[in-house]
């Protein structure tokens, strides 16, 4: 990388807070909680600023933030309003830019380095970003700008809400210097305590360690922290990401333990990620299995199938087939999550067709067995 | 349990079985090899639950008793003793004391009464037929068998008994082999059973002598091969093999000749600039000629052209090279035979004159 870039990392202010509160005013100025209700398990999506000063934030469990708020309002989640102001946004990146790598409905980062706008200032077309998005959709946008993602999304975390913060190359490796690690983006609760137990709190702690030996503690993710306590981060802004997974999962409202209802409810999910799947025109070979018991404890189960998924017909002995060696049955289940992964484009394989000698007649549309699939 | 054993009686046979032994395990003892010392024998066993081989050993001066080892590291010691060593092995509690001159070695077993016994009904079929004959007819078929298929009966060789006649047939759908063959003795025997693809992989490496007259004898579902000091077991595939009699049952252009090994380079060397994943390459043939060629997304190309006898309309079909490659490849004869289905839908390769195998090689819309 030999020109300095100049990336913007634009993220929506308390999303699916903010667009209830537009939509509805009666809700302006109060603490609004999307998500769960409070009486059910499930959890915390947005709050609204009003109700973070009662320490709520995503992902508490609505129960709990009941208890820290019982004037709160809570609403269940509209996903087509938010998917709508999704468009919306992105069309406004879409006219200073044309490298955007969304995050999710809310988050992207642009690359603005080619950009021909205010003479090419970054700053300045961010702010612009954050105006054209307040005009358009009555919600407001937080701004980082800075030479690279990792600078870029931390500045634009410093100055929420309706901020604008920008870290120039000269200030980078200083600012990331004094940094707590704990607010390095991809540094989470698990490793910030594990670094805390090894004496690195900031990001000149980081510093002191040698690549070897960050990679040593960290595995793979070690030599990313060497550069990025560096101020450096050379990812590019990957604006034809692949999707890589396509997940669905549900809470119960209570726990349920019978095993017939959970291949149920698995099937039901597995559905509509085929679906989501198929709506992409993508064929997935990898079928993951999340399971959350009742006290919690998390495991997945995952297979990689020889064919795709998509069309197979007894998804249920391929489910069943994840279950052995779990504790289905006996131990009580809050929540399933089903995963897929291993894309790969519907059109591409349609081009090249492999003729199969069984394909019609009456070994085809195969209901298979699935022995391979056990373990060993 | 004691006795004394030369390395290169021993390792041979421990080596066929820590073959079949699975590296990963879920049961420690499956990690194992069951040693039995009887009167005059040593008789070693090893099994994935799927197939099972034995090996009987003559020994003498023993002390009787039973253990099982862990077979990797046991195998790795006894391979790695100076050849023509002579090996003392000893109980002793829960271990076994391996001694070879200045060596000593001291392994942690587990008790031989925990180990998995390999269930086999009563085996109300069997044959005999000569090792380098089932040798050549696995060598010409097990290529095509599918690995880890949803079609699971595809993950298996068939094998198809007619009194007098016998008939392997393996198929991953996008190929299929056949081999046919005449049993010296008849058999009285009518059967289609499918041998699961470890059972036949292991199996076609236990057929190094060509003079060995192997005894077959199977159930509905179970097959056990005995080859000399070997017993080889394996559960049979629970299934019906599926119909393929529909692809012989079609028009088909007259009959292709072309010269094996032109064939065999051209395809090697044009499937080079094929599309990575799928490896199609087209064959068109034209009046006096074949023309093979490809091109990928990286937009390489490449074409070869090979003179053949073809009088006939330009006919132009596409494959995954390696397929046809494998099937050309497997040829004897320095002509390779190709009889393509006259709707473009399927593709024999053969040899002129043969009659014992067949291979198809289902093309691939491009």
């Amino acid at each position: 990388m030999t020109a300095t870039r100049k990336i913007i990392h634009i993220d929506m202010d308390a999303f699916f807070a903010a667009v209830e509160q537009r939509d509805f005013p009666e809700y302006r100025n109060k603490p609004i909680i999307v998500g769960g209700m409070p009486d059910s398990r499930g959890v915390v999506a947005t709050c609204s600023y009003e109700a973070r000063r009662y320490g709520i934030h995503s992902a508490m469990s609505s129960a709990r933030a009941y208890r820290l708020c019982p004037q709160a309002i809570f609403v269940k989640p509209r996903f087509q309003a938010y998917q709508e102001v999704s468009l919306i946004i992105r069309k406004i990146f879409a006219e200073y830019t044309e490298l955007i790598e969304p995050l999710s409905m809310d988050e992207a980062y642009l690359d603005v380095t080619g950009a021909t706008d205010y003479q090419g200032s970054a700053s300045l077309i961010a702010k612009a970003i954050k105006a054209d998005i307040k005009k358009k959709t009555q919600l407001i946008a937080s701004a980082g700008v800075s030479y690279n993602k990792f600078l870029a999304k931390i500045a634009s975390d410093l100055d929420k809400p309706d901020g604008f913060y920008l870290i120039t190359p000269e200030q980078g490796a200083n600012f990331v210097e004094r940094l707590p690690v704990c607010k390095f983006h991809g540094i989470g609760k698990v490793t910030a305590s594990k670094m805390q137990a090894l004496g690195i709190h900031t990001g000149s702690d980081l510093k002191k360690l040698s690549m070897e030996t960050l990679q040593e503690y960290f595995g793979a993710s070690g030599l990313h922290y060497y550069t990025i306590c560096r101020g450096v981060d050379n990812r590019p802004v990957n604006s034809h990401r692949a999707i890589k997974s396509i997940g669905v999962e549900t809470t119960f409202q209570q726990d349920i333990t019978i095993r017939q209802d959970i291949l149920q409810q698995l099937q039901g999910l597995l559905e509509n990620a085929l679906k989501k799947a198929s709506a992409k025109q993508l064929n997935a070979r990898t079928l993951t299995v999340k399971i959350k018991y009742h006290d919690f404890v998390q495991i997945t189960r995952s297979r990689t199938l020889p064919c795709n998924l998509v069309g197979a017909t007894n998804t249920l002995d391929i489910l069943e087939n994840l279950l052995i060696n779990t504790d289905i049955g006996e131990r009580a289940v809050r929540l399933l999550g089903i995963t897929l992964s291993t894309f790969e484009n519907q059109a591409v394989s349609y081009r090249f067709q492999q003729m199969d000698l069984f394909q019609d007649g009456n070994n085809s549309g195969v209901s298979f067995d699935l022995d391979f699939l056990k373990d060993n | 349990m004691k006795f004394i054993i030369n390395k290169d009686t021993l390792l041979t046979p421990l080596q066929q079985i820590v073959s079949v032994i699975e590296k990963r395990q879920t049961m420690p003892i499956l990690s194992n090899v069951l040693m039995v010392v009887e009167e005059n024998q040593l008789i070693l066993t090893g099994t994935d639950l799927e197939i099972q081989l034995l090996a009987r050993i003559g020994i003498d001066n023993v002390v009787p008793g039973s253990v099982t080892v862990p077979a990797r590291k046991f195998l790795d010691l006894c391979r790695l003793l100076p050849n023509g060593a002579e090996i003392k092995i000893e109980q002793q509690d829960d271990k076994i004391k391996i001694l070879s001159s200045r060596s000593r070695f001291l392994l942690s077993c587990l008790p031989a009464e925990n180990y998995p016994e390999f269930s086999e009904s009563g085996f109300d079929n069997s044959f005999s037929i000569n090792a380098g004959q089932f040798k050549k007819a696995l060598d010409k078929t097990i290529f095509c068998m599918a690995n880890q298929d949803v079609r699971y009966y595809l993950n298996g060789l068939l094998l198809n008994i007619s009194n007098s006649k016998i008939k392997l047939v393996a198929s991953d759908g996008h190929r299929l082999s056949i081999y046919e063959d005449q049993l010296e003795v008849p058999t009285g025997v009518e059967a289609r059973i499918i041998i699961p693809r470890k059972g036949v992989l292991e199996l076609s490496r236990l057929l190094d002598d060509a003079e060995v007259e192997l005894k077959v004898e199977f159930s509905g579902n179970n097959i056990r091969i005995t080859i000399k000091n070997l017993i080889f077991s394996a559960k049979l595939v629970d299934s019906k093999y599926p119909d393929f009699g529909k692809v012989f049952q079609q028009e088909f252009f007259s009959p292709l000749h072309i010269p094996k090994s032109l064939l065999k380079d051209a395809l090697t060397r044009v499937a080079v600039l094929s599309n990575e994943k799928f490896r199609g390459v087209t064959l068109d043939f034209i009046p006096d000629s074949l023309r093979i060629s490809t091109h990928n997304p990286e937009h390489d190309e490449a074409e070869e052209e090979i003179a053949i006898d073809f009088t006939g309309e330009p006919l132009s079909i596409s494959f995954n090279a390696q397929y046809l490659l494998d099937a050309v490849s497997n040829i004897d004869a320095d002509l390779a035979v190709l009889t393509i289905a006259s709707n473009i839908s399927s593709c024999f390769v053969d040899e002129p004159d043969n009659l014992l195998y067949k291979f198809i090689v289902m093309p691939m819309k491009l």
